[in-house]
């Protein structure tokens, strides 16, 4: 009787396995059994394939996880990203507050929000020697009319005005200097506060009008680029205060100035591309 | 308890026998395959109940590792582990002869089942090809009965000690 039981047991374990195995064969039409059987493979060993059929096989599920991997691979990687943009704009902070330090150790003006280009003058007419100068580059360097030049003061180690481009050719650009006698812009008595206007002569001397009365200038006051300036940056130095005219009988006081370039030594111009008009 | 504890023991000494020593000590590409004769000698000593639960446990293990049909394994082996439990009733399972005819007629049996199955649900008769299946077969089941009386009788020492 014993022995027949256990013969029974036998027999019906026997087909429970037999239908379990049958279900698994047909049952590879099913996403489902695939994905099972991937999925323990993967967990004996983890690799790329495996991973990659268990998500094929599963669907729509797998395609919703898949996009869930991608995107959570995209944010690691731009919490990357913000990471190194952080630390460099942390850099910048520093450098920046270390750049406005030394411009204040040095009393040097600052040039914001310009794009630099070296140019070599090339044409320098002595009719016009006061006037105007040919430098090297043109429309191709990205240079346009009305742009700022300056030049480099070796005694005043700084950035000076020197004057504005008038012509824009292709690979050449005529600068109208300030020493133009149709040259006219304001400029700021340094320190004090006081602007006035600046008016070329066709010599190294510019007349400075509209001075008002009340204010107290002298010889070696240092002009700079006035606030109000259209062409050049504020606080560009521009010349110095040679001899001032006070008479009684004018409304405002007219002075004599001398430019801090020397039109002679000068060979390289440096035109400052505003970076939100670059073109 | 110890009965379980040894029977695991048993199986992971099989897979770590079968799986990861095949790579170093095949002749020519043919390994034993000592998870059939391992089944086959648990039917004819120990009955077809026990047989047909360690084949299916050991066919499912293997076709996890595998890249055949899922479960071709597992009901091969649940069925060569019931009819070798079957037949302990008809003959002497102290025989070598017979045990070596069981594990040849098993081995043939496995090797042919695996080639239709695939074949009957890939349906590529170049992949599976059936001369070099026979081929291939027929070596295997060689190798088989060449290490079954030493397999059987290791087993048969170990397995008195349940």
């Amino acid at each position: 009787m014993n022995i027949h039981q256990k013969s029974k047991y036998e027999n019906i374990v026997f087909v429970i396995l037999l239908l379990i195995c049958f279900l698994f064969i047909f049952g590879r039409a099913f996403n489902t059994v695939n994905c099972i059987k991937h999925f323990i493979y993967y967990l004996a060993y983890p690799n790329v394939n495996t991973a990659n059929n268990i998500l094929k096989i599963s669907g729509n599920f797998a395609r919703n996880i898949k996009s869930l991997l991608h995107l959570h691979q995209e944010n690691i990687f731009y919490k990357q990203k913000n990471h190194e943009l952080t630390d460099k704009f942390r850099n910048y902070e520093l450098i920046n507050q270390e750049y406005e330090s030394l411009l204040k150790l040095l009393k040097l003006s600052k040039i914001e929000n310009t794009n630099s280009i070296y140019a070599r003058i090339v044409v320098r007419e002595p009719g016009s020697w006061y006037q105007s100068f040919i430098i090297d580059k043109g429309l191709d360097d990205g240079l346009y009319n009305d742009l700022s030049v300056v030049v480099f003061n070796k005694t005043k180690d700084s950035f000076c005005a020197i004057g504005t481009i008038v012509e824009t050719h292709k690979t050449s650009s005529k600068v109208a200097l300030i020493t133009n006698s149709e040259s006219v812009f304001s400029v700021e008595i340094k320190n004090k506060e006081v602007t006035c206007l600046l008016e070329g002569f066709n010599s190294n001397l510019v007349r400075i009008t509209y001075i008002p009365p009340s204010t107290n200038v002298n010889p070696g006051d240092e002009l700079v680029v006035s606030k109000s300036s259209s062409f050049f940056n504020a606080g560009i130095p521009v010349g110095i205060i040679k001899e001032v005219t006070k008479d009684p009988y004018m409304d405002f006081q007219t002075a004599t100035a001398e430019v801090f370039f020397d039109t002679a030594s000068t060979n390289i111009a440096i035109v400052l591309i505003p970076l939100e008009q670059k073109q | 308890m110890r009965k379980y504890i040894f029977y695991f023991f048993i199986y992971i000494v099989f897979c770590l026998l079968q799986f990861c020593f095949s790579q170093y000590l095949n002749i020519f590409g043919i390994y034993p395959n000592f998870i059939l004769i391992f089944v086959v000698c648990i039917g004819l000593l120990k009955g077809s109940f026990n047989a047909e639960l360690i084949g299916f446990l050991f066919g499912l293990t293997w076709d996890i590792f595998s890249t055949d049909i899922f479960a071709t394994r597992a009901l091969l082996f649940t069925i060569l582990g019931y009819c070798s439990g079957k037949l302990r009733k008809n003959f002497d399972e102290d025989s070598i002869i017979f045990q070596c005819f069981v594990v040849l007629a098993a081995s043939l049996a496995y090797n042919l089942g695996v080639y239709f199955i695939n074949y009957i649900t890939i349906h590529d008769i170049l992949v599976y090809n059936l001369g070099i299946t026979l081929v291939r077969s027929i070596s295997k089941t060689l190798i088989n009965v060449i290490v079954t009386p030493c397999v059987f009788s290791v087993l048969r020492r170990v397995l008195k000690e349940v």
